[in-house]
Order: C-alpha cells, then sequence, then structure tokens
C-alpha cells in the first residue's frame, strides 16, 4: 500500500512537471506578444522593450521557468510594478488584471468547485438510481424509458440545453435570477438559486451517460454467481441488491465519476460560457487568448492537479469498495 | 479537460461487457456473420443505420446538391435582409428557393451550408475516430502485450495526455501552425483547418482506445492459444495483429462507432471558445455556435443546425448501442 | 421504441424553438434616426465652470445604480485609466483639471473642473499656460485639493510601475515619446516633472517646448486627477482610489463588484456637470453581453435600476428594437468611433485601386452583416460626425450599395488582387466574409487572412505588416480634428511598430498643412480640419470610410438619467438616478 502510494506520487510529480514545462513552452509558441497590450494607444518600440525587460520576458527561457516554479516553492520579488515581495506559493502577478495570480484563484476556483460539486452529486444520484431501476425492472417501459432519457442525454450538448434552459426559466417564465456567483457563505439560497441551471444542465447531459453505465453493470452482476447463491440463501432482495450487487456494480462508476470529477474541476468552460459565470475554465482560455503568462501557468497547473488527484484517489477508492483489487 | 472520445463511461461498458469474447459459434458460422445476422434483426440499428448512411450521401453528394439547388455556401442574399441583417418573411426567409431561410447579417443560405457543414464534420469526425483508434490499439496493445517498462511509459504518457491543457494547445496550434504552413499572406485553405483539427483530436482523442485494448491483451496475454503462439515462436507482429487482435476487434468497432459522434460534437464545442475553422468553411460547430446568440430574435436559425446536429449524433449513438448488443448477445437488452 | 424517444425528443427541442418563429418579419419599423451635428467649444465664461450643475429633470436622491459589465474595469487609477468603462467611472470618484459639459445629444462645452477655468494660455502661443484652482475642492478626508495634489498626479503618471494610462502630457513636458527616461519619478518623488510648476497653492503651470494648443482638452482626460502624496499606494491605488469626486470606493472585490458609496466631502457648488443622486453606485461583473443584457430587458429586482454597460448584442437589436416597451428604457446614439477599411499605402501605391475601393463599397451591406442602424451608421469621412467643426462630404459617391461601374471603369480591366487581413472574431470574420463578396463583385481579387483575435492591433501597427486592407477603428480622446488627423495621417510619425497611422500614409504637403493647422488657436482649428479631412480624400484616398459606431445600451425602468458621453460614445454617469 504504501509503496503503491509512492510510486503513485512519483509518476503524479514527473507528470505535474511535464505538463507545467510544456506549458511553458507553449505560451511561447504562442503568436502573441503580451506587452502590446500594456500600452494601449501611444507605444514605441523602446517603451515595449523595457516592458518586456522589466517582465523577464528577455530572459532565456530555462531562468524563466526556474524564476517561476521557484516562486511557487518559496516566494520571490517580482518587482514594484508587480506588486513587490510575492509569498509562497507565488503563482506570478497577472498582466491583464494587474493582480497577484493567487487573487484570481481564489476567486475562480470557489465558482467552478459550487458548478461542480454540487452537480456531480446530483448526476450521480439520478444516473446510478435510474440505471439501478431500469436494471431491476428490466424489459418495462420504466426500463425504456430510461434508456430513451440517457440515449438523448448523451446526443444532446451542453450549450444547446444550456441555451434552451435559459430562453424558457430565466427570460421568458423569468422563474430564476440570471445565473451568477455568490458565495455560498454569503447567501446559501441565492448561490442555489444562481447556479441551480447550470447543475440540472450538466446533471441532464452526465447523468444520462451514468444511467447507461449502471444499468449495464447493474445487469452483469445481477447474473452472477454470488448473487444467486445470496438469493438462495434466503437473504431479502433488499439485502441483495443494496448490500452485495450494488457494492460490486458500483465500482467501475466509481472510478469513472472519479475521472469525470477530476476534469471537470479543472474548468467547465463550456458551462461557464454558456451561462456567463466566471470560474477556473473561461479565467484560462481568456488567459491563453491575451498572452498572460502567469495566470496561463496557474491555471493549467491547477487543472492538472485536479486530474492527477483524482487519478489516484479513484484507484485508492477501487480498492477500499471492491475486496477483490489489491494495490501493489 | 480531456478530449478522449469514449473516456470513462462507454469505456468501462465497453469493457464490461465483453468480458468474454465472442468465441463461441455454433453451426459453422464466424462471430462477425453472427453479429451481423443479429444486427440485420435489430429494426432500431437498421432505421438508425440507414439514417446514417443517408447523411454520409449527403455529405459526399455536396457539390452536386449545390449544382441542383443552384445556389453556392458563400453566396450573400443581404437584399433580404431587413434594416437589422434579420431576415425578411417567415421562419427565417424559408422560401422555395431557401429550404431553411437565411442566416442574419450575411444572408447566406442555410440549407446548402448545412449540406456542406455537415460534410466537412463528418470528415473530421470519422478521420479523427480512424487515426485515434490506430494509435490507440497500436500503444495498447504494445503495453498490453509487453508490459514491463514499455507499459509503465505508455501508461505515463496516457496519464499526461490526460493532464495536459488540451485547450491551451488547441487555442496555441492554430495560429502557429498556419503561420508556419502559409507565411503571412497565403490564403489558407479549408483542408489546412480541418487537418489542424484533426490532428488536434489525433493527439489528445487516443488515450481511452489505448486503455481499452491494453486491458483487453493483458486478459488475454495468459490464455492458452496465446502461449502456445508465443511457445511455437512467432514474432511480435504476428502475435499482435494475428492472436490478439482479431479477438478484441469487436469493442474496438463499438469504441470507435461511439466515437464518431464524440468528435462531431468536439468540434462544434471548439468552436464555442473560439479555435476551428475560419467563417469560410461551412461547419456544424460554427453554425451553431453563431445560431444560439439568435435563440430569441431568429428561432428558426438555430433550429435548423440544431436539429441536424442532433439527429445526426443520436442516429450514432443508437447504431453504437445497437451494434454493442450485436456484437456481444450476453450483454444488457 | 427507441426511434419514438427520438421522435418526441426533436419534437421538444422543436417546440421550444418554435416559440415566436412565426410571425413573418416585414422589416417596417427599422429606420433609427441617427444624424446629429456635434457643436463643441471651449469655455470663455467662468460662470460656466462654476457649480452646482442644472438639475435633471426627474431627478431623485437615494436608491442603488447597477452597471453590468462583462470584463472587469482594467483599471481604477485615474493615472492608469484609459479604457472606456474606466474613463466613464472615472469622473464619480476623481476630478480633473478641466471636464465636457455634455448635453448627451453632441452639445460640448470644455469647461473647468478642479480650475476655475479651461486654462489660460499665457503668451498666446499655446507653450505656457495657467489654471486656477477653484476654492471648496476638497478630496474624500476634507483636506483641500490645492495645485500640489494635482501636480503630484501628473508626477506619478511618469512612473513606468504605473502604465495604461494616456500619455500626452507626459510626453509634451518632456518633449519626447519615452518620457520616463527623461524623468525618473521614483527617484525624484520629491520634485515635479520639468515644465511643470506650481507657483502658489492656487496655479498650477505647464511650459512646454513647443506649441500645444489642446492642452485644455488634454487635461480633461483623469492624468489630472489630484492625489495627496500620502495617500500614494502605488500599483495598490487601483483596489482603492482616493476620492475627490461625489461618490468614494466602499468596497472593492477584483474582478467580481465594486460598490461607490456617497462622498460626503464634494461639494456641489463647486462642480458644473456631476451630480449625487443615488446612494450607491455598483459595478456588477461577469456576465456575458447577452446575459447581461436579457438580465436588464428582463426588469427584475434590482435590475430595474440597472444598465447593462455592454451594448444590445447585434442578435438581441431586433427584440429591443421592435418591443414598444422597452424602446422607451433603451438608450441610441451615435458614437465617435470611426471605422475604415484601411489601405495599406505602402503596398496598394496606385491611387485609382484606392479610389475603386472607395467606389466599390457597399455600406448597407457592411451595416447589415454587423446587426442593422443601431450598431453602425455609414460614414464617408475621415473623422466622424461627432468632431468640432466636421463637415459632410462624399468623394467617392457609392450609393447605398456601392457603384461597381465606377470602381470597374477606374480598374480599367485590371482584378487587382489584396489580402484582408481580418481578425478571427466573430464580428471581424463576419465583416471579412461581406467585404470579399462585396469587392468581388467589383472585380478586385480578395484573400480573406486570419488574424489571431488579440495580436491583430498589435500585428497591423508594425509598419511592415503584409496585408493589404485591414479594418481600423479610432476613438478620439477629445473631438477635435488635432486629435484624429495628425495622429491617423501625418507620416512622420511612422515607426517600426507601435502605429497609430496604419494606412502608413505620408505626403509632405499634407503633413505640413497639419503643422499650419495646429499652431492656429483651437478655436480656429475647427473647419480648417474639415477642410484638410476632404482634402485627404480626394486626393489621396488612404481608407474606406465605413461607419461610426452606434451605442445601443439598455436598462431598468427604475434606471434614469444616463446619456451616450458624446467625447466617447459610452453611457455616462454623472446624471444618473434612482427612480423611486
Amino acid at each position: 500500500m504504501a509503496r503503491f502510494l509512492i510510486k503513485r506520487l512519483f509518476s503524479a510529480t514527473l507528470t505535474l512537471f511535464a505538463v507545467s514545462v510544456l506549458t511553458f513552452l507553449m505560451f511561447f509558441a504562442l503568436p502573441r506578444d503580451p506587452v502590446t497590450g500594456m500600452c494601449p494607444k501611444n507605444c514605441n518600440p523602446e517603451r515595449l522593450e523595457r516592458v518586456r525587460d522589466d517582465l523577464g520576458l528577455n530572459d532565456p527561457l530555462v531562468s524563466q521557468y526556474a524564476g517561476y516554479m521557484k516562486g511557487i516553492v518559496t516566494g520571490r520579488d517580482l518587482g514594484s510594478a508587480q506588486g513587490g515581495r510575492c509569498d509562497a506559493p507565488c503563482l506570478g502577478w497577472s498582466y491583464v488584471s494587474n493582480e497577484a495570480v493567487s487573487d484570481t484563484i481564489a476567486r475562480v476556483l470557489p465558482v467552478t468547485l459550487s458548478i461542480v460539486i454540487p452537480a456531480a452529486i446530483l448526476w450521480l444520484l439520478l444516473g446510478v438510481g435510474l440505471g439501478m431501476v431500469s436494471a431491476l425492472r428490466r424489459g418495462t417501459w420504466l426500463d425504456r424509458a430510461a434508456i430513451g432519457f440517457s440515449l438523448t442525454g448523451a446526443s444532446l450538448q451542453l450549450y444547446f440545453v444550456g441555451a434552451v434552459l435559459l430562453l424558457v426559466f430565466v427570460y421568458n417564465l423569468r422563474l430564476l435570477p440570471v445565473p451568477s456567483y455568490t458565495s455560498l457563505f454569503d447567501n446559501p439560497a441565492k448561490w442555489a438559486s444562481g447556479l441551480v441551471l447550470a447543475w440540472v444542465a450538466l446533471a441532464f447531459l452526465f447523468s444520462a451517460i451514468y444511467a447507461r453505465l449502471s444499468r449495464a453493470q447493474m445487469l452483469e452482476t445481477l447474473s452472477e454467481d454470488f448473487v444467486r447463491t445470496a438469493r438462495a440463501k434466503g437473504l431479502a432482495k433488499p439485502t441483495v441488491y443494496g448490500r452485495h450487487a450494488l457494492r460490486a456494480a458500483i465500482t467501475p462508476v466509481v472510478t469513472i465519476a472519479g475521472l469525470d470529477v477530476g476534469g471537470a474541476l479543472g474548468g467547465t468552460v463550456i458551462t461557464e460560457t454558456t451561462f456567463g459565470i466566471q470560474g477556473l475554465g473561461r479565467t484560462a482560455v481568456d488567459a491563453v487568448r491575451s498572452g498572460d503568462l502567469p495566470t496561463i501557468m496557474a491555471t493549467v497547473l491547477i487543472a492538472a492537479v485536479f486530474v492527477v488527484l483524482a487519478n489516484v484517489l479513484v484507484d485508492l477508492l477501487y480498492a477500499a469498495i471492491d475486496p477483490r483489487v489489491r494495490l501493489r | 479537460m480531456s478530449l478522449s472520445p469514449v473516456e470513462g463511461v462507454a469505456l468501462a461498458e465497453i469493457e464490461s461487457g465483453t468480458g468474454e469474447p465472442a468465441t463461441k459459434g455454433v453451426v459453422g458460422r464466424s462471430p462477425g456473420q453472427l453479429a451481423w445476422l443479429r444486427l440485420r434483426r435489430d429494426r432500431t440499428a437498421m432505421l438508425s443505420g440507414s439514417l446514417l448512411v443517408f447523411f454520409m450521401l449527403l455529405g459526399l453528394a455536396a457539390p452536386l446538391i449545390e449544382m441542383v439547388y443552384g445556389i453556392g455556401p458563400r453566396e450573400q442574399f443581404q437584399n433580404l435582409l431587413d434594416g437589422f441583417g434579420m431576415p425578411l418573411g417567415y421562419a427565417g426567409g424559408v422560401t422555395g428557393e431557401h429550404w431553411f431561410g437565411l442566416e442574419p447579417g450575411l444572408g447566406r443560405d442555410i440549407f446548402i451550408r448545412l449540406i456542406y457543414g455537415l460534410r466537412t464534420s463528418l470528415f473530421i469526425a470519422f478521420a479523427a475516430a480512424l487515426i485515434t483508434a490506430t494509435i490507440g490499439v497500436v500503444l495498447g496493445a504494445l503495453a498490453g502485450y509487453l508490459g514491463g517498462w514499455l507499459d509503465a511509459v505508455i501508461n505515463w504518457i496516457t496519464d499526461l495526455t490526460l493532464a495536459m491543457p488540451f485547450l491551451i494547445i488547441a487555442l496555441a496550434l492554430t495560429p502557429t501552425l498556419t503561420l508556419r504552413f502559409y507565411g503571412e499572406r497565403g490564403q489558407v485553405s479549408s483542408a489546412f483547418g480541418v487537418g489542424v483539427l484533426i490532428a488536434v483530436f489525433a493527439v489528445f482523442g487516443w488515450t481511452s482506445t489505448a486503455r481499452l485494448v491494453r486491458g483487453q491483451v493483458i486478459a488475454l496475454r495468459e490464455r492458452e492459444f496465446v502461449e502456445a503462439a508465443r511457445a511455437s515462436g512467432a514474432g511480435l507482429g504476428h502475435m499482435l495483429f494475428r492472436q490478439l487482435l482479431p479477438n478484441i476487434w469487436a469493442p474496438i468497432l463499438v469504441s470507435f462507432s461511439l466515437a464518431v459522434p464524440q468528435f462531431i460534437t468536439s468540434e462544434a464545442a471548439l468552436s464555442f471558445i473560439g479555435v476551428g475553422l475560419s467563417d469560410e468553411t461551412p461547419s456544424f460547430g460554427r453554425m451553431i455556435y453563431r445560431s444560439l446568440d439568435f435563440l430569441q430574435t431568429d428561432p428558426a436559425y438555430v433550429f435548423f443546425p440544431g436539429i441536424m446536429i442532433f439527429a445526426l449524433v443520436f442516429a450514432f449513438n443508437l447504431f453504437g448501442d445497437a451494434l454493442r448488443d450485436a456484437l456481444d448477445p450476453k450483454s444488457s437488452r | 421504441m427507441r426511434p419514438r424517444v427520438a421522435a418526441a425528443a426533436g419534437g421538444a427541442i422543436a417546440l421550444v424553438v418554435a416559440l415566436g418563429a412565426c410571425s413573418e418579419n416585414t422589416g417596417e419599423g427599422t429606420t433609427v434616426d441617427t444624424n446629429r451635428q456635434q457643436t463643441g467649444v471651449i469655455a470663455t465664461d467662468p460662470k460656466d465652470s462654476q457649480g452646482p450643475a442644472a438639475e435633471v429633470s426627474g431627478a431623485a436622491k437615494g436608491g442603488t445604480f447597477t452597471i453590468i459589465r462583462e470584463t472587469p474595469i482594467s483599471h481604477l487609477d485615474p493615472q492608469r485609466t484609459y479604457s472606456f468603462a474606466g474613463l466613464m467611472t472615472n469622473p464619480l470618484f476623481a476630478r480633473y483639471l478641466t471636464t465636457w459639459k455634455d448635453d448627451g445629444k453632441g452639445g460640448l462645452v470644455l469647461v473647468g473642473d478642479l480650475a476655475e477655468t479651461p486654462g489660460k494660455n499665457v503668451n498666446n502661443d499655446c507653450k505656457v499656460w495657467e489654471f486656477t484652482v477653484k476654492d471648496g475642492v476638497k478630496f474624500e478626508d476634507g483636506r483641500p485639493i490645492t495645485s500640489k495634489e494635482i501636480a503630484y498626479g501628473i508626477a506619478r503618471s511618469f512612473d513606468p510601475d504605473l502604465s495604461g494610462g494616456p500619455t500626452y502630457i507626459q510626453e509634451w513636458l518632456a518633449d519626447s515619446p519615452n518620457f520616463d527616461t527623461k524623468w525618473d519619478f521614483k527617484k525624484n518623488k520629491t520634485s515635479l516633472p520639468p515644465g511643470l510648476s506650481t507657483p502658489d497653492a492656487k496655479t498650477l503651470r505647464f511650459e512646454f517646448a513647443k506649441p500645444r494648443c489642446d492642452l485644455p482638452f488634454a487635461v480633461s482626460l483623469p492624468t489630472t486627477a489630484p492625489l495627496p502624496p500620502d495617500k500614494d499606494t502605488g500599483v495598490d491605488l487601483d483596489k482603492q482610489p482616493f476620492s475627490s469626486g461625489p461618490y468614494k470606493v466602499a468596497k472593492n472585490q477584483v474582478g467580481v463588484q465594486i460598490t461607490l458609496d456617497r462622498n460626503p466631502n464634494w461639494d456641489p457648488n463647486t462642480d458644473p456637470v456631476r451630480h449625487q443622486y443615488p446612494d450607491q453606485f455598483v459595478w456588477s461583473f461577469g456576465p456575458t453581453a447577452d446575459a447581461a443584457n436579457n438580465r436588464v430587458i428582463a426588469d427584475n429586482g434590482a435590475d430595474q435600476s440597472a444598465l447593462a454597460f455592454n451594448a444590445v448584442p447585434a442578435s438581441l437589436v431586433a427584440r429591443v428594437a421592435g418591443d414598444a416597451a422597452l424602446k422607451s428604457r433603451s438608450i441610441l446614439s451615435p458614437t465617435p468611433s470611426a471605422n475604415q477599411l484601411v489601405i495599406n499605402n505602402q503596398r496598394v501605391k496606385d491611387l485609382k485601386v484606392r479610389q475603386a475601393l472607395n467606389y466599390a463599397i457597399d455600406r448597407e451591406g457592411m451595416v447589415k452583416a454587423l446587426g442593422g442602424q443601431t450598431v453602425a451608421s455609414p460614414l464617408t469621412t475621415l473623422m466622424p460626425p461627432a468632431t468640432i467643426g466636421y463637415k459632410a462630404y462624399e468623394a467617392y459617391p457609392a450609393g447605398a450599395n456601392g457603384n461597381v461601374e465606377k470602381a470597374k471603369e477606374l480598374l480599367g480591366g485590371q482584378t487587382p488582387e489584396l489580402v484582408l487581413g481580418v481578425a478571427d472574431n466573430s464580428t471581424e470574420q463576419q465583416q471579412g466574409a461581406q467585404l470579399k463578396a462585396n469587392l468581388e463583385r467589383a472585380g478586385f481579387k480578395i484573400t480573406l487572412r486570419n488574424i489571431s483575435d488579440d495580436a491583430k492591433l498589435d500585428e497591423i501597427k508594425k509598419k511592415d505588416n503584409p496585408w493589404d486592407l485591414y479594418l481600423g477603428n479610432w476613438a478620439a480622446d477629445w473631438p477635435s480634428g488635432a486629435s484624429i488627423l495628425p495622429v491617423l495621417y501625418d507620416g512622420r510619425t511612422i515607426k517600426a511598430e507601435g502605429n497609430s497611422n496604419q494606412s502608413y500614409f505620408n505626403d509632405p504637403t499634407i503633413n505640413a498643412e497639419m503643422d499650419r493647422i495646429l499652431a492656429l488657436p483651437p478655436a480656429d482649428q475647427g473647419p480648417e480640419w474639415a477642410k484638410l479631412d476632404e482634402r485627404i480624400m480626394k486626393e489621396h484616398a488612404p481608407v474606406v470610410p465605413l461607419f461610426v459606431d452606434v451605442a445601443y445600451n439598455v436598462h431598468g425602468s427604475k434606471a434614469g438619467g444616463v446619456f451616450i458621453s458624446s467625447v466617447f460614445g459610452y453611457p455616462s454617469f454623472v446624471n444618473a438616478y434612482v427612480k423611486p
């Protein structure tokens, strides 16, 4: 177990390192000079060159990269134009929004968490529930309705569903406010009402797929020997289905859910754009568009951390749920 | 953000559904023939299948349709728009001449643009699915069969690909490559934009197939017939292509059929964040992205591309589903 | 079973989408009159510069006025403010040496703000200017504002750390575009830049090496906002500027929301333009332009006293303009932001080709592609109608849809192959497609070449850029020809990169004529610029004028007093109020 963890963590660190290097190189391949955006109307080449110097954009790539990484670990001095001393973990100073990138992240990360976590709970409950019901009521109209629902959901796109939901519930019926983010701790009601459409849209599309998956898993498990044995031993239906079959069937669901949630936490660009909410995903895209290197690095790294962590967690959970799995 | 087409759910479904590859033929029929028979008997499969064939024919015949229809995808009919650039008449300017009406602003014909868009989107999706399947199968089979350090390396690359910022690369790649290939003034051909998109999908889309194939190969590796072949001194190529792959083509085919619609929607999703084809090339993604803004003022403009892309993807999903049932009689239905 | 599900799902979508698809669009009621004449003067009577500003009819005190915008304001620090959102917000908490009295209909008077008059041209040669600070003007902490704090504000604008703001005054004082190397603010915090002095607490004096007749206009920009040195927090002033206006920043959640409260130390009797009607102004950032406008159109709760700062998107125009109830809640006004099809004169040297482009242009088609008259209004001159002294003319009568015959005649059978560079945003893509179709009708062969959206502006500002045509835009910082023609068409200013003269037009006689006009007294310059405008177009046709942007904004049913600034073309808040 310990050996497994160490191995996984080592590989995860290596992955993050590779992601950071590749992102850094990618930025310098962008045909975009971040500096020119900083002086809007009357710029001259000498001034631009001085700004480049100040930002360190003329330094060799390796030392720029090392500087950024050092900032994350030990903090660093960014110079008076960029807010001076920046404590560890220093993610740099945004060229565009003129603030410490850690402030940007502190603002947008809760938004993405608030979208993804409730949506994930919703889609898991709905999806697994539907899948179970249709597996147990196999062949009935309920089963067919669930299949139809799941195939429809899998064929629709978020931007389409989102736009229609907005039109109907916000602009026409006016049942809900225009989506926006309020902190859960400031006003839970407003938090929920502002994000509920995003949850519903995400949950609809995702639960559709989870329903298919858990239905197939459940059917497979139900036909297995240990379930038949349990029934034959005279155990009650709910005990068999709830404790034995569900447990076996849910393992792959957990795997997928972990990876999906990990990916989504890195930013739900389409959701955020459709509902006009500024989370991690939109921030990352904006940063690429405007060539804001420190923000690009920070958002990409955070997204990668989520994905990598989700991978490790899924492996651990797998072992916890399914006693047949041993970690090596 | 992962772009792997059949990441997750579909993958697990495929894996779970085919624990036992279809090897038990009865009256001298190959598993393939059996599957085909089952598919033939499935009404849904036939219906969605013929719809898909119809869509593909439409896409292939686009230039022919243009000739008959008499209007090109870039022709503008601004004289049929009002002062706000909205189409005159009913339902977004639907007339006998313009079957699906006109785009607001430029007044281009929606019908012929959809036909060409269908062509572009289908081509991108099929090409990307083929390439990702090939990469995935090769890497997955190698990793699964050889194991050891190669397995570790391929696994790590898979993890890295999943953790890489797909968007950043897609956003950065297009302008950089364009500059490289066409200089600053050259006319960028539509084929180039399409090629870049396919390349982006290829780089990020292979991970799920690789994982799927790797898992299947590991399961097969210890079986008797494989060991027998190995003992008799078969080479790597023979082992992979003659012994292992023929036994796992069913899940690969299913994964392929589910990957195609995923790439169609991915192209649309990319347009949404401003990556992808230029306005000159008609594509589903670009059309649906532009039209959504007009949901309130010109619903017909949203309706036609929206219903078309839904029908296409839905048909693919239905067919993929039916295909899985046909290939694996043991599973669900 | 499954096909039936498909039909049901398709039907549901069809139903939603079909809502409202069945009415016929006959194109009626879609004309908008956007013609008007700008008049601009510099106040000669000191009484014009005195407060209080005239009451706005129907205005009431109290309430919270909300402004919704997609992206945050880039800078609040007055010395770093240059974006339109910033320029429109700043007057709420910052006062300048001079400011514009604006009736929102093009009638502009330049008056003294902190200064008693819009400047005194001491020797009548525009080289020495003096401003006298009003009595009774105070900061938010009650301290009086003197010439020292105004001078300090100008001095800190030399700090390269505090970049982003206009640089006119700095460059004029230093007599060099590299002003920050001529005078180092960080090393000389207790002194003042060369040429700037405060003979006493009431007087601010500028001395320039060259005549700078536009100084009264230039000091209406936020560079001249006052700041006591002990309140200078450097880059952090962006979060919490120190107020001299009717409001002060009460709470600033960077990137999310800014709340402005009343500043009790602001004295209406000293201020000729600002009011203090609402209890609070709230800027709220995040919703897309579409979402913000939809929210305001919905008119729910707090949004009733809100304004969407982003203009009505083209896709919603038909809805807003077609709804009588919304008409009363929208403001529509042409802006001074002029758009051209810029011809790269270094590449397209044949005058006939440039003239043919001017004849061929289909302005009506261009306006339609953009979303109609509420988005753009056709333009045939270099300067926008909102310029002092403007005179309308058509050098190359193209009609509404272009004079293709005339263009072909000029080309004489040639088919010039031109590369049109367009940004890869959806608006310019539309424009590019429209222009290509339009110009190819007239015999040109157009290659569309995409330029990365964010890089486009920087790229076309490079002297050796590789494109023949591109879309250009200029919104002047003040409505005088002096801030348009010399900036855009003086060939002597062309440098390697960062050019405003994006047509790279250079003609010695035109350059000399500009020098002559620039030396005239500011009040006499207007008609001269208009004449030069026509001359440049007739003799050289360096660009194809296309259209001016039209501002079209909606506000809630309880929001009042908002008008489109005749100077910047964006909503102004100095008269804003909330209806009870």
